[in-house]
């Protein structure tokens, strides 16, 4: 029973992770229908210049809000060049660019900085542990959870108590319609991918302080555990993509400690199947998005 | 795209790009080599010495004879990118020294490289794209899954020397296919008998089915079971990827008794998290032991690394003769430092063995080379002594068993 609490514990430090990353795909799914698969490369290029940084110097208490910086600045980027070029496009090929600018950004660091993982220091209080009887609390996991849940009250503030939050809302909801009432569309998408890029950076802040490297496939996991974590709540919602990530967090985490032996190595497996069996049953994810027709 | 904007972009990565490579020199190895002069079991193809001291700027004539081909099927993907990279840049390299020293018996050799390319389909097209080419040896990449087609290419006719490689699967000297260095059953044999040497008794291991990820653990397992040790427990892992080992370190929260090794095939940053993870659980007494790929990702590098063991293939000391080599490319291509430093004598040697091949038969053609390679007994390369007479292509080089001391790595023992 020990075990298992220490196990949830663990997972929700490690799906608040999950859930961030999960809000930045939800977001841009919501305004563009574009399952974003370039998503974790905005870690990725965060992971770069916090390498290059921490080699002249620089302290985590430095890097941290340049990650956030970096990563809003990346994703807006890669709007730019990217997908204001196919949007209107249909879903597969939007798909498909976010693609491309996955593998593009991950090629281009191998040919001109190198395949080789970069590491860099984790903080020292990382392992640092608060014992509650038998349990040992990281204190890792305690602030990525405070620092989650404060990020999710701010961006339900931005959502419902701004103007911009609204323009996004108005655009998930029915994007031609938001359009026909006076929106602004690139401004909506622009803000859109704005916010997703600082989700990402914040969760970027976490992962890479536990990774302590980076390299050119940095972005594949946590591109993988946002869409996943996404499709698991629902497509489209924000609270959903919340549920998704602290779900597969807990999951991992449970079913990594628990499975017996050499079984446990199935545990990436495992996750899949039941993510296999949900959708079975309820294939709109955790929570139902009504669809509406996208640019 | 408007050209401005991609201007900027290319303009923002180069910079980036520079930002990271140029530290990139903090990151090699600083371990120290094998040494020795070059010997052979015939005539001596390369005079080692005489080529490190060769001077570009000021070359002998060049060599007349018909060139000798070698190709290189390099895979430059991030797995393994991080020394087949390195790797295809220096042996070219290597190549200019010995022809500007007048070549081999009066011929220059020559040094195609060809990119993998991620599949296997376009290994084995990579490997006719040399052989198409004259390729009389090639110099292959690590893992089985590119280097098996390249040898389904050559039908086993051409000698391959897999240069970064310890997976046994992939020497056969019968199909001309042969390691550098020491296979993963012989790392993981020196570690387990290190362990035990040192009194302990208890170990446990990290582990990801497959090869190179799972027999090394597997392998340790048994030799420090049948020397009378106890493995504890056996987890698994994502290796490569996992940095939190919260679910592992809960489970062995209730087993470890704080005196036991920790064996695992995992990269540097994987064993330094684990570590970290293992401390703040109150585990401060583990050993720590590792493949050839923790010299690969730089465990001399990482924080809290101190005693951490690690089994890599060249010890490369400032001003020996790997570390000139090293120097002696970097200045030829504006100060460019190689990564992965250790791995890179495995690469000339590959190239150096193929070359005494061709002295040894006194041939061209790439059978008789396989034949003659085969036969070689004693080389003293770069990367150490290399003997392929009486075996299946695994060369039986000593094992070092290197220990971060003090910060820097320590030759403890070989085994």
């Amino acid at each position: 029973m020990t075990e298992l609490i220490q196990n949830l514990i663990d997972g929700l430090g490690r799906g608040s992770i999950y859930a961030l990353l999960a809000l930045g795909v939800a977001v841009i799914f919501g305004v563009m229908h574009l399952l974003n698969f370039a998503h974790g490369e905005l870690i990725t290029v965060s992971g770069y210049v916090a390498y290059a940084m921490f080699n002249q110097g620089w302290s985590w208490y430095l890097v941290a809000p340049l990650i956030v910086v970096v990563a809003i600045i990346a994703s807006l980027l890669i709007e730019r060049v990217a997908f204001s070029l196919v949007r209107g496009a249909s879903d597969f090929t939007l798909v498909l660019t976010s693609f491309g600018v996955h593998f593009l950004v991950s090629a281009m660091f191998v040919m001109f900085v190198g395949a080789r993982v970069k590491t860099f220091s984790e903080p020292g209080w990382i392992a640092d542990t608060i014992a509650i009887g038998p349990i040992n609390v990281e204190v890792f996991d305690l602030v990525v959870i405070g620092v989650t849940i404060v990020t999710l009250l701010l961006t339900v503030a931005i959502l419902q108590k701004t103007m911009f939050g609204l323009a996004l809302r108005a655009a998930a909801a029915d994007f031609d319609t938001a359009r026909l009432m006076g929106i602004d569309s690139n401004r909506v998408i622009r803000g859109a991918f704005a916010l997703s890029g600082a989700l990402a950076g914040i969760a970027g802040i976490f992962w890479l302080m536990r990774a302590g490297n980076t390299a050119p496939s940095s972005g594949i996991d946590p591109m993988l555990k946002g869409v996943l974590a996404a499709l698991i709540g629902g497509l489209g919602s924000m609270r959903g993509a919340v549920l998704g990530g602290l779900a597969l967090g807990v999951a991992e985490v449970v079913l990594r400690s628990q499975l017996p032996g050499e079984a446990a190595a199935l545990t990436e497996g495992v996750v899949f199947a039941l993510i296999a069996l949900l959708f079975i049953f309820r294939p709109q994810g955790i929570i139902s998005v009504a669809t509406a027709e996208r640019v | 795209m408007k050209p401005k904007l991609l201007l900027s972009m290319l303009a923002a990565f180069a910079l980036l790009a520079a930002a990271c490579s140029g530290s990139d020199s903090a990151e090699g190895d600083d371990g120290g080599s094998s040494g020795g002069e070059a010997a052979s079991s015939g005539g001596l193809a390369v005079d080692i010495d005489a080529m490190l001291a060769a001077d570009l700027d000021n070359c002998e004539p060049a060599p007349t004879g018909d060139p000798i081909k070698v190709g290189m099927a390099m895979d430059f993907s991030e797995v393994v990118g991080f020394v087949d990279i390195p790797g295809s840049k220096l042996v070219p390299h290597v190549a200019n020294l010995i022809n500007c020293i007048g070549g081999v018996n009066g011929s220059p050799v020559e040094v195609q490289v060809e990119d993998v390319g991620g599949d296997a389909t376009t290994a084995g097209v990579a490997a006719e794209t040399l052989l198409d080419g004259g390729a009389q040896f090639l110099i292959g990449p690590p893992f089985a899954d590119f280097a098996l087609p390249i040898l389904q290419a050559t039908d086993g006719k051409v000698p391959m020397f897999v240069a970064a490689s310890t997976e046994p699967s992939l020497a056969d000297a019968a199909n001309n296919s042969f390691l550098v260095t020491f296979d993963d059953d012989g790392q993981s044999r020196a570690a387990a008998e290190w362990a035990l040497d040192q009194g302990i008794t208890r170990a446990f291991v990290f582990t990801q089915p497959g090869p190179y990820t799972g027999t090394n653990p597997d392998n340790f397992a048994k030799v420090f079971e049948a020397g009378g040790g106890t493995i504890v427990s056996s987890q698994t892992y994502v290796w490569g990827g996992d940095t939190d080992f919260s679910a592992q370190v809960a489970e062995l929260s209730g087993i470890l008794e704080d005196n036991e090794a920790m064996y695992s095939a995992a990269l540097a940053f994987q064993v330094t998290a684990l570590r970290g993870q293992l401390e703040g659980a109150g585990f401060s007494n583990i050993t720590y032991i590792g493949t050839d790929a923790m010299d690969a990702t730089g465990i001399q590098f990482e924080d809290n690394n101190e005693g951490i063991v690690h089994t890599p293939h060249v010890n490369i000391q400032p001003g020996d003769r790997n570390d000139m080599l090293l120097a002696s490319y970097s200045a030829a291509n504006g100060g460019e430092e190689l990564e992965s430093r250790g791995f890179m004598p495995l690469y000339v040697d590959s190239l150096l063995l193929g070359l005494q091949g061709i002295v040894d038969c006194g041939c061209t053609d790439s059978e008789g080379i396989g034949a003659a390679v085969a036969k070689i007994d004693g080389f003293e390369g770069l990367s150490g002594v290399i003997t392929y007479a009486g075996t299946n292509g695994i060369p039986p080089k000593a094992v070092p068993i290197v220990q971060i001391v003090d910060g820097k790595d320590t030759v403890v023992d070989t085994k």
